[in-house]
């Protein structure tokens, strides 16, 4: 039977590892992460998780080790910020060797201790696929999602599921445990992704030669892991709407979530706790009779770029919000990828961009409801500037 | 360590196929295939950065990391991975050089001994970053010339003692720290014997000369490493849970002159230079001496 807790964001991630079973935890604190790893301890102190736990000796080992590990059985870690950016080089490597580790990503700002999105696209181009969340719920349920995700055949990519430090870490909220036999029927065990034991010797060297071979194609590697991130977007739909109807909840279509989104002529787009912010701004505009909607990216990679055209050829502006920068390139990182995708629309809407909340920056509702009117007005074929702006 | 099989009576059978990429006379070869030799179809491989995958043609499943300085930690998730499953009959075994062991693998190497991790680090030491092109380690000797401490007008080659890591690691307290040489088979062989069913971390730091970089004739390998066990450059001993024992004892040490100027890397040496590590040499010797059959501290 599923229960009911009062929880905060890093706790629901613990439960996500936990319902997950995995195998293997490699633990090193940094804040705003810390108490997921102290959790994951208490559970296994009282008996409620049996995995091997080892406390690293800092988060590149925490990601080295993991990576390893999940050569042979399901294994998990987290991080935030700097630990992120110092897991940076074996995070290359655990693509290189298509290992479906999950990772816990708390944001934390690369300078400082406040959140923002630049720890984790920092590593976008690693591979990893990058799954954001909004409430302590979604962590949870995504969490799980990750695992069946990474773990799929057509992907076997390492995963990371992320969301806001402090906003979401650290407040608490109701959340649904759901069942473990539950979680069970729904995650199927670890599968094994390769031949490395000792009595494998053969089968292993023939695999080698056939994915890694660079006798074959130097480029291969990163050929193959580009079309398993592509098959990625159908792996995740499917298994979102499998997780609805086991657990009655969604976000979305896993890779975008549309909120209110109906005969709108705007549409503000935003990820993580800005955009759970952005609904109630959402709610009182359309209250108005604001014809403005939201769309939460829900999976950063692989990019949503099927649902932005469609999307795009809906509304006639879209006010993207980054919690980034991209220094030397105009816009943020969201804008830049979803312009984009926009490209080869017959028609494309205005795009707007707002840098928001950066090392902490409040984001009220006051504030996306001037956005969402900016791109309202640039929707009415007004002209607006700039086009990006400093919130 | 365990008594040595002769080794006209080691199983024939080899891990290592023949032929491979290294350069002639390589020692770490040598190590190579003795370890793979010795542990054998029991064996799980890691290996980072180093001249290994010249002579990695072992047949046993291997694990190349990218990530020069995570062989500890890579090793520690192969490990507790596959115990997690029951199978602890797997040795997880790292054929390391000196770069990846004492320099920018350090952290992970003391941290895993810290925690005792189930898993046998040998240390082929070559005395630089060879793969490279002969680059200055913490493993490379005082005034050695290397490609990053060359010798000229304003430079006599490396400035710094060697680092000495068996003692670094004997501290940590861990089931086994030896040293070994390529020049002595028998009392390698008889280390990995003892070290290969022993459960937690086990080290084996192996002096393996290159021709290439300390500039010999590369027929003079084991020559080389054997003149630097007789005269002391390479002790040879092993501490087991913090005690301490002396493996071989030559009955007197030649001096180190001949056996520094046989190698191109010492060409330049002068004999006040010499002196200074005869000194050092000697000392650490007496030292040893002192502490044989005792504990390291």
């Amino acid at each position: 039977m599923a229960k009911f807790e009062v929880m905060v964001g890093n706790k629901a991630v613990a439960y996500a590892a936990k319902l997950a079973r995995v195998k293997f935890v490699s633990a090193f604190p940094i804040t705003p992460q810390t108490t997921i790893v102290q959790y994951l301890a208490e559970m296994m102190a009282n008996g409620e998780l049996d995995a091997d736990y080892v406390n690293m000796e800092g988060e590149l080992s925490c990601q080295s080790s993991a990576m390893t590990a999940a050569t042979t059985v399901r294994s998990f870690t987290a991080t935030s910020g700097p630990g992120l950016l110092y897991m940076h080089h074996p995070m290359h490597m655990t693509t290189w060797a298509r290992l479906p580790l999950v990772m816990a990503v708390v944001h934390r700002s690369t300078k400082g201790m406040q959140p923002d999105h630049m720890d984790a696209l920092s590593q976008r181009d690693t591979g990893w696929l990058m799954f954001e969340c909004q409430n302590s719920q979604e962590l949870l349920d995504t969490g799980i999602m990750s695992f069946k995700i990474a773990e799929d055949e057509r992907v076997r990519l390492p995963t990371i599921f992320m969301g806001d430090g402090y906003i979401l870490s650290y407040t608490s909220e109701p959340v649904e445990i759901p069942a473990q036999e539950e979680v069970d029927a729904f995650l199927p065990p670890y599968k094994r992704p390769y031949p490395m034991f000792p009595e494998e010797a053969e089968e292993a060297m023939k695999l080698m030669s056939q994915m890694w071979n660079p006798f074959v194609d130097p480029q291969n590697v990163w050929k193959q892991q580009q079309e398993a991130a592509m098959n990625a977007k159908t792996v995740i739909k499917e298994v979102s709407s499998e997780f609805e109807k086991w657990f009655g909840r969604s976000y979305g279509n896993g890779l975008v979530e549309e909120y209110k989104c109906e005969n709108v002529d705007a549409a503000l787009v935003a990820m993580g706790t800005i955009a759970s912010t952005a609904k109630t701004a959402i709610d009182q505009l359309q209250r108005d009779g604001k014809k403005v909607g939201l769309v939460a990216i829900k999976s950063f990679k692989p990019f949503p770029d099927d649902d932005f055209q469609r999307i795009g050829a809906e509304v006639k502006a879209l006010g993207v919000i980054d919690r980034n920068v991209s220094t030397g390139t105009l816009g943020g990182i969201t804008f830049t990828e979803l312009r984009h995708s926009l490209y080869d629309l017959d028609e494309r809407p205005v795009t707007l961009n707002f840098h928001a909340g950066l090392r902490g920056k409040e984001v009220r509702v006051e504030d996306l409801k001037r956005m969402a009117e900016k791109t309202l007005k640039a929707a009415r074929g007004e002209k607006v500037t700039p086009l990006v702006e400093w919130a | 360590m365990s008594k040595p099989v002769p080794l006209s009576k080691l199983d024939e059978k080899e891990f290592i196929v023949p032929a491979n990429s290294a350069c002639q006379g390589c020692a770490g070869s040598i190590v190579a295939r003795i370890v793979s030799k010795i542990i054998g179809k029991d064996m799980v491989r890691q290996e980072v950065a180093c001249c290994g995958p010249a002579f990695g043609n072992i047949t046993q499943p291997v694990f190349y990391g990218e990530v020069f300085e995570g062989a500890g930690a890579m090793m520690t998730g192969f490990a507790r991975a596959f115990n997690k499953l029951g199978r602890d009959d797997i040795r997880v075994t790292g054929i390391i050089g000196d770069g990846g062991t004492i320099d920018i693998g350090f952290q992970g190497l003391s941290a895993s001994a810290e925690r005792n991790e189930d898993m046998l680090w040998v240390c082929y030491d070559n005395e630089a970053y060879m793969n490279t092109g002969g680059q200055r380690s913490s493993a490379t000797t005082k005034y050695a010339e290397t490609t990053t401490t060359p010798v000229g007008e304003f430079s006599r080659g490396k400035k710094e003692r060697k680092k000495p890591l068996p003692i670094l690691v004997g501290v940590h307290r861990v089931p086994y720290m030896a040293t070994a040489s390529v020049a002595y088979p028998e009392d390698f062989i008889g280390k990995l014997q003892y070290a290969k069913p022993v459960k937690g971390f086990r080290f084996i730091q192996v002096s393996a000369p290159c021709p290439t970089g300390w500039r010999f004739d590369p027929m003079y390998s084991v020559k080389v490493a054997k003149d630097m066990v007789l005269s002391g450059l390479w002790p040879l001993y092993e501490v087991v849970e913090g005690g301490l024992r002396i493996t071989y004892k030559p009955k007197e040490l030649k001096p180190v002159k001949d056996v520094l100027r046989s190698q191109g890397r010492f060409r330049h040496i002068t004999d006040e230079e010499v002196d200074e590590i005869q000194a050092d040499v000697d000392g650490f010797w007496a030292r040893l001496l002192e502490k044989d059959g005792g504990p390291l501290f």
